[in-house]
């Protein structure tokens, strides 16, 4: 890792402002949000280009397909549930089946807004997105992967949807190079596949690390959700043969979901899934509430402790049941 | 203290003595100091929160459970009862500590605030504690889900009443108006929304980010009755609480002028009030000044009584 921890928010708006310097298209968006994402540097340098909504989420979304129409490209972030949820409808038909080419990010994604209480969590972000069709989705996993995919999702020809979370990030990543739908082989091992995605890569890789030496694992961290990198996800199976995903997201439907549609008619691999039990997530310290779920370093080394001694199918130790609670039996 | 549906239900009028209603007033006052100082006995808990707009509504909510809402420590599952919401859900600290100066939560439990799994969650729950009764926090909900209850309480054959707070900030969330069509569609006069117009939100004044002036007169065209007061004046919310329904067969709207972050020192009309992160010495000092306040309001209360 290289740096300090860098706040993901300021990150990303530093990176919309650097590339809105060349690219004359980008306009942002604010429903009273742009300040707290990073963007007010932005809104004073370039006010003609910062449009303010005020809180309206869903008007801002339709406006933004609006704006797109005529070749801006614009950029909305807001707390996640307040650009996935409340505004969904928008999403879906002016965002989506409009394919325009807009761009929404929903930060303070999970449930990084701890003590805020279930309404500003957000884990069912992916699927919800990912449900419609033609959107990419992005999870970038550190602070150089956050400027790299803000940059990509400009470039990028069509909608984006992208989370960021809301604790200070270090940077694991040398550079900031990004292509959509490409997984990073983080770690190679023969025991056991992880699969992560986002903010959580970096605790998931130091749990890796702790856990090297008694289990071989063969890290794969995504920045993009949607498309999932199929190709690399079933290459690292086939060769283990036993699948764990992490993730800051309910177990129904997110990265898990996906990896097990994926693998469905794969034979011989099993998956099991690490993520947030099917619950409204109550209020509280962020490090508090990663611990209750396992998704602290602690926990996820303690998955991968676990996972490997049930071993793959090889061993025949394994049931092909997929676990439905977090951290089962921790 | 009488309610106003008592009075009304007695039939006395406002000449009932203005000494009385000087009484009455300066307990309201009183009663506003502690719910202030209890909103900073839960920063003392946990120093942070949406501390700006919970303060600029303490008057309302004070007058409303005080003095106008069937509501109590022993009302608190009554379905005849009174239904309060906080369509601005990030004023929780508001609520939470008007609760606990009614009783129907216990002081001891404001020191949970932050806490993980504490029943006072940044935005109210009401799988977690009494007396809350809608889970907002995103804004644009409390409204319709008033008039959901409003003509739920009318299917019913309930005298229950409604009272919304909204934030000025909010306004712009489309869910308000199409509540604000339905309220008035369905007359629901037992319906009254507050909009607590300190006049910021997080990215500054509510002027700048997106204008909604005239709130009252938008209300007024949605056919609602619509009366302008100053949200930190007790009495005055007492007025209108005693006029309800402004209008037979209308909703009725109160757009009450208020300063954000009332009674912070320094603080007071400040965007930074919004969510305050209070440093010890800061703390310390809005304690000493909310401290103050309260013997103040006292020392009032005991000189009416004279
Ligand atoms: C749907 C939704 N969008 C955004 C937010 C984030 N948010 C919380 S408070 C706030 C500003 C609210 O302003 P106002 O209603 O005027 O409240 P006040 O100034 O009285 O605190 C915003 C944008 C939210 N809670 N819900």
């Amino acid at each position: 890792m290289s740096g300090g921890l860098q706040d993901p928010r300021k990150t990303f708006g530093a990176a919309v402002a650097a590339v809105a310097e060349s690219d004359p298209r980008v306009v942002v968006l604010s429903a009273d949000s742009g300040g707290s994402s990073g963007l007010g540097e932005f809104a004073a340098k370039h006010p003609d280009r910062y449009l303010e909504f005020g809180i309206a989420e869903h008007g801002a979304t339709g406006a933004a397909s609006g704006l797109a129409t005529m070749g801006l490209v614009p950029v909305f972030c807001a707390i996640a549930p307040f650009v996935t949820c409340r505004n969904f409808e928008a999403f879906r038909n002016d965002v989506g089946y409009m394919r325009q080419n807009v761009k929404i990010v929903g930060r303070n994604g999970g449930f990084t807004y701890a003590d805020l209480g279930a309404t500003h969590h957000s884990l069912e972000d992916y699927t919800l997105i990912g449900m419609i069709p033609g959107v990419v989705v992005l999870a970038p996993q550190d602070p150089a992967e956050i400027r790299g995919a803000v940059r990509a999702m400009i470039a990028h020809d069509g909608p984006v949807y992208m989370r960021i979370g809301n604790d200070p990030l270090p940077q694991i990543f040398e550079d900031d190079s990004f292509t959509i739908g490409e997984a990073r082989q983080l770690r190679h091992g023969g025991d056991l596949t992880v699969v992560s995605a986002g903010y959580m890569t970096p605790r998931v890789l130091e749990a890796v690390d702790a856990v090297a030496g008694e289990v071989d694992v063969d890290l794969l961290g995504l920045g993009t959700v949607v498309p999932l990198d199929e190709e690399a996800i079933l290459a690292s199976a086939r060769r283990t043969g036993h699948v764990l995903t992490v993730e800051e997201h309910y177990l129904r439907g997110g990265l898990g979901g996906a990896v097990c549609e994926l693998l469905a008619g794969v034979d011989g691999v099993i998956v099991e899934r690490l993520g947030v039990p099917h619950d409204y997530v109550p209020s509280g310290r962020y490090s508090e509430l990663c611990a209750r779920f396992g998704l602290d370093v602690a926990g996820i080394a303690r998955r991968i402790r676990q996972a490997a001694r049930r071993g793959g199918p090889r061993d025949e130790l394994g049931s092909r049941r997929t676990p439905i609670t977090a951290a089962a039996g921790d | 203290m009488i309610t106003a549906e008592e009075t009304r239900q007695a039939g006395t009028t406002e000449s009932s003595g203005v000494a009385h209603r000087d009484a009455e007033v300066a307990e309201l006052e009183l009663s506003a100091a502690r719910t202030r100082r209890r909103v900073l006995r839960m920063l003392q808990a946990n120093p942070a929160g949406h501390v700006g707009g919970a303060l600029s509504v303490i008057e309302i909510l004070v007058a409303l459970y005080r003095r106008a809402m069937r509501f109590g420590p022993d009302r608190v599952t009554d379905p005849q009862r009174d239904r309060f919401l906080l369509s601005a859900g990030h004023k929780a600290l508001a609520q939470y500590a008007v609760l606990a100066e009614v009783g129907v939560v216990d002081d001891p439990v404001l020191d949970t605030y932050g806490r993980t799994g504490s029943a006072l969650p940044g935005h109210p729950d009401l799988h977690k504690l009494p007396g809350i009764e809608a889970n907002t926090g995103a804004l644009g909900h409390g409204l319709p889900i008033g008039c959901g209850m409003a003509l739920g309480a009318r299917l019913r054959g309930y005298r229950s009443r409604v009272y919304v707070v909204l934030g000025d900030g909010e306004l712009p969330e489309g869910s308000n108006w199409e509540a604000a069509a339905i309220a008035a569609h369905h007359r629901l006069d037992t319906l009254t929304a507050f909009v607590d117009v300190n006049g910021l939100q997080i990215s500054g004044p509510t002027a700048q980010v997106l204008g909604m002036e005239s709130i009252a007169a938008k209300f007024a065209a949605f056919g609602w009755a619509v009366v302008e007061i100053d949200g930190n004046d007790v009495a005055a919310v007492c007025d209108v609480l005693d006029r309800l329904p402004l209008s037979a067969g209308r909703p009725t709207a109160v757009i009450a002028r208020t300063v954000k972050g009332k009674g912070l020192p320094g603080l007071e009309g400040t965007v930074a009030s919004h969510y305050w992160k209070p440093t010890p010495e800061q703390l310390h000092a809005a304690i000493a000044a909310a401290d103050a306040a309260v013997a103040r309001a006292a020392a009032r209360v005991q000189e009416v009584a004279r």
